[in-house]
């Protein structure tokens, strides 16, 4: 069977965590990059958080950037920033300014493009707003990241909840490093990406871990907690591509058709957070939060213990079971019951039988 | 579930959710698209710090008045946002400036005395003879703001006839307030001012000024000129002793043949007790968007949503054979109900689809089809352990749905939490989001359960490479039949 067939009907056996215990160094290094491009090369923010005002308006008789210069310092606004974009409009930013500056602006660049008042577009945000702004959505993502890590502490387990935000922050800290190697602009849109990102990271990381714990149910007493979460993760390794790829496609088509095909610029960065979030997303939930997990919890007494029964079981000295033994460990779930050792978790009463049928 | 409760359950659900859209739209109904897809203004004006909620909606209710005046506005939204914010949304707005100016800040309320009233500004009646400086060379009227002016020319309320008025003897910052209300026999609609104890010596002092002047005559009249308009202009009455004026404390202000004198009282007393508007209002965020630009990004979201669900479309049916059908039919129920709220949202309370909104839904997309694909692996790994179709596709799903539960209970809070903190575009976002989640269970539980039983036991279940046996994969299953309880937990 090739693998892709083997995918398909999710018989894989790939040893995940294994893997994890080098992919896990290359997170932490992409993590530590871009954190240190951020302390280089501060996000781009937009108006909508520094305050400032953009003034958009169709160039209709040619004017230069020179022209448009000119007539902003006649009003003392020589610093604004002037740019002539493709389209053959005329972009203006300045920083924040009063209603009166903002209605004189709207003048000049009327006057300078040809333009009737009502033809120009004009965009501004006072200080104050853009400090609201920031200090909303900033809140936002405390009071979100406390309150998920509350709810998987009290569905599952809180070392889960640690794993959870690990890979979280693992998503974030490595998007906000992509915007600013690329220097896009951050704008209230890219947060909105952002915060969606986080929702589809943890989503995919709360089916990983429901599958974990439903899988220590059936199989606490023959294998260690790292075949366990192998195990589950080649269960639902296909759900997660599968997942991820109807959710990269709408998000793939409003990148393209949105940025690149109607010329939208204001979908550009919002679906380019949320392509790169989304398929970070899926990978930290593989790659991150369940190998961490692993990792973190086969240090417990109870776990090592389990380890140490398992080797024995199967005659090896101290290593680690080689990964053919996970192999042929993985369906064992579906087993009849009767090797399943005195513990009597998987015993159930009769009468759920008939229920079923 | 057997087959009468599976069809009864899919026909209601698919009656519902198709027909319910279905009936909006013949009605006409359609989502009130927001200011960044129709085009239009928009602009947030903030209030001194710790200024009193009271004080916001009056000054709401003003602006509102005040844009309605100003016309071309379809849908004017106007409201409070946090502590000290008002957010004016004007979409489809032609004329800006004067929108602007009927929401921004504005001069005050003031009393002046009337000198002459005349059927235009004597400017233009006479215009050789002596006039106040700075008149409008077309109206011939005085500069609205200066109340300290010795002689201006203002116009009435409804332009038709104008006022020659003196400097003004009291603002905005005299008055306590007023209030409606009837007084004697007649019942006639009152207005009874507030001042304050300064206020109040000056209202009896030019009171009594007034009042020396002929009954009838029009220098016996009292202005009150609120953004440079005299609304109402009450004549101090016969038996007013000019030594002594009028006691402030006993005023009343009676209102004239009016149809409708309860309104106008009302409208009176809230500009005494806020003047133009109760307080000066800074602009703090402006944005406007031509129409134009809101179509385009209207079709580029549009285009970007159908060509997604298209390609998804083909990939869920290439994966998961008839599975995949039900998965993108169900796309459908999933999308009249997401869309039939959004318009219901939007005829009832207003809320508006914005480019955030768009976007939300083309998210939701993915998270709807996630249930999907949770559900039909679980029946795939069922299946694959040994057991029959049939019952691992009844098997799996109360444990599907568990793990859907929790990824769009997760979804939800975080939608939730978005809605509450957050402001602006990210609310339209999180709107749309949080109902998509909840829609997505709604859908899993009443559309995907029922099918899915129905077509498992119809032709499509085991037959052929469509099938639901077929979307299983080839190849060896466990080969002894495993008896359900030892399988799940």
């Amino acid at each position: 069977m090739s693998v892709f067939t083997k995918m398909y009907r999710g018989e894989t056996h790939f040893d995940i965590v294994g893997m994890a215990k080098r992919t896990l160094w290359v997170s932490l290094a992409l993590v530590v990059l871009s954190l240190l491009l951020l302390l280089v090369r501060p996000l781009n923010l937009s108006i909508d958080f520094t305050g400032g005002v953009i003034v958009t308006v169709e160039n209709q008789v040619d004017a230069t950037v020179g022209d448009v210069r000119d007539a902003l310092t006649a009003v003392g606004e020589g610093g604004a920033r002037v740019q002539l974009t493709g389209e053959g409009f005329i972009l203006i930013q300045t920083e924040a300014l009063d209603s009166e500056a903002q209605d004189e602006l709207v003048l000049v660049a009327a006057d300078v493009a040809g333009a009737s008042i009502n033809e120009v577009t004009i965009d501004a945000v006072g200080p104050t707003f853009g400090e609201e702004v920031t200090r909303a959505a900033i809140e936002a993502l405390v009071v979100f990241l406390l309150i998920v890590a509350l709810f998987i502490t009290w569905r599952f387990e809180w070392k889960m909840a640690l794993a959870a935000l690990a890979a979280l922050f693992h998503d974030l800290i490595i998007t906000a490093g992509l915007f600013s190697l690329l220097g896009f602009i951050v704008t209230p849109a890219t947060v909105i990406a952002l915060l969606t990102i986080l929702g589809y990271s943890l989503y995919d990381t709360v089916v990983v871990f429901d599958k974990v714990n439903e899988n220590v149910d059936l199989m606490h007493d023959r294998y260690t907690y790292t075949e366990i979460v192998n195990t589950s993760m080649n269960q639902v390794l296909m759900r997660s591509i599968n997942t991820s790829l109807t959710s990269l496609i709408p998000v793939g088509s409003l990148l393209f058709v949105g940025s690149f095909a109607l010329g939208a610029e204001t979908l550009r960065e919002f679906a380019l957070a949320l392509f790169i979030g989304i398929g970070l997303g899926t990978y930290s939930s593989i790659f991150v939060a369940a190998p961490l997990l692993a990792i973190w919890k086969e240090r417990e007494p109870e776990w090592q213990t389990a380890a140490k029964r398992a080797r024995r079981r199967r005659g090896d000295g101290g290593k680690d079971a080689p990964q053919d033994e996970v192999v042929e460990a993985a369906p064992v779930q579906a087993a009849p019951p009767a090797p399943l050792g005195p513990s009597g978790a998987v015993a159930r009463p009769p009468r759920k039988r008939k229920k079923r049928r | 579930m057997n087959r009468k409760n599976a069809i009864i359950t899919l026909v209601l659900t698919l009656a519902i959710a198709w027909g319910s859209l279905g009936a909006m739209l013949l009605a006409g109904w359609a989502p009130i698209l927001g200011l960044d897809l129709q085009g239009g203004f928009s602009v947030v004006l903030v209030g001194p710090e710790g200024t009193d909620p009271d004080t916001l909606d009056a000054a709401v209710g003003i602006m509102r008045r005040r844009i309605e005046g100003v016309g071309s506005v379809q849908e004017p939204d106007i409201r409070v946002q946090g502590n000290r914010s008002i957010v004016v949304q004007l979409p489809g707005v032609e004329d800006r400036e004067r929108a602007l100016e009927a929401v921004g800040t504005t001069g005050e309320m003031s009393f002046r005395p009337v000198y002459e009233i005349a059927q235009q500004s004597p400017a233009l009646t006479d215009p050789d003879a002596d006039h106040p400086e700075n008149l409008d060379p077309e109206t011939g009227l005085s500069d609205p703001d200066d109340v300290d002016a010795e002689i201006a020319y203002l116009p009435g309320e409804a332009g038709l006839i104008v006022y020659v008025v003196g400097p003004a003897f009291l603002t905005g910052s005299d008055m306590k307030g007023g209030r409606a209300g009837t007084s004697g026999v007649a019942a006639e609609v009152v207005v009874v001012p507030e001042f304050t104890t300064e206020g109040g010596e000056k209202f009896r002092i030019a009171t009594g000024e007034l009042a020396t002047y002929p009954v009838n005559s029009p220098q016996r009249q009292l202005a009150i000129v609120v953004d440079g308009v005299v609304t109402s202009a009450p004549a101090v009455a016969a038996d007013v002793d000019p030594n002594e004026g009028l006691d402030p404390n006993q005023v009343v202000i009676t209102i004239g043949a009016s149809d409708n004198p309860q309104a106008e009282a009302e409208d009176l007393a809230a500009i005494l007790n806020y003047g133009a508007l109760p307080t000066t209002f800074e602009r703090e965020r402006v944005e406007s968007v031509s129409a134009t630009l809101g179509a385009d990004s209207l079709r580029a979201g549009l285009i970007a949503g159908l060509l997604g669900l298209a390609l998804v479309a083909v990939y869920m049916v290439v994966y998961y054979r008839v599975l995949g059908v039900i998965a993108v039919v169900g796309l459908t129920v999933f999308g009249s109900l997401l869309v039939g709220t959004i318009i219901l949202l939007g005829q009832t309370i207003t809320t508006t689809l914005t480019l955030a909104g768009v976007t939300g839904v083309v998210v939701s997309i993915g998270i709807t089809l996630d249930s999907y694909i949770v559900y039909f692996e679980r029946v795939k790994e069922e299946y694959h352990s040994g057991r029959p179709l049939r019952q691992a596709i009844d098997h799996s799903y109360p444990r599907a749905f568990n793990t859907i539960l929790k990824g769009d209970a997760v979804t939800a809070l975080a939608a939730v939490l978005l809605y509450v903190l957050a402001i602006g575009p990210v609310k339209g976002f999180a709107l749309i989001l949080g109902i998509a989640t909840l829609i997505d269970v709604l859908v899993s539980y009443f559309y995907t359960r029922p099918t899915t039983w129905l077509v498992a036991h119809s032709a499509l279940g085991e037959g052929g490479w469509f099938s639901i046996r077929g979307a299983m994969g080839k190849g060896d299953r466990q080969s002894k039949p495993v008896e359900p309880a030892e399988v799940t937990l």
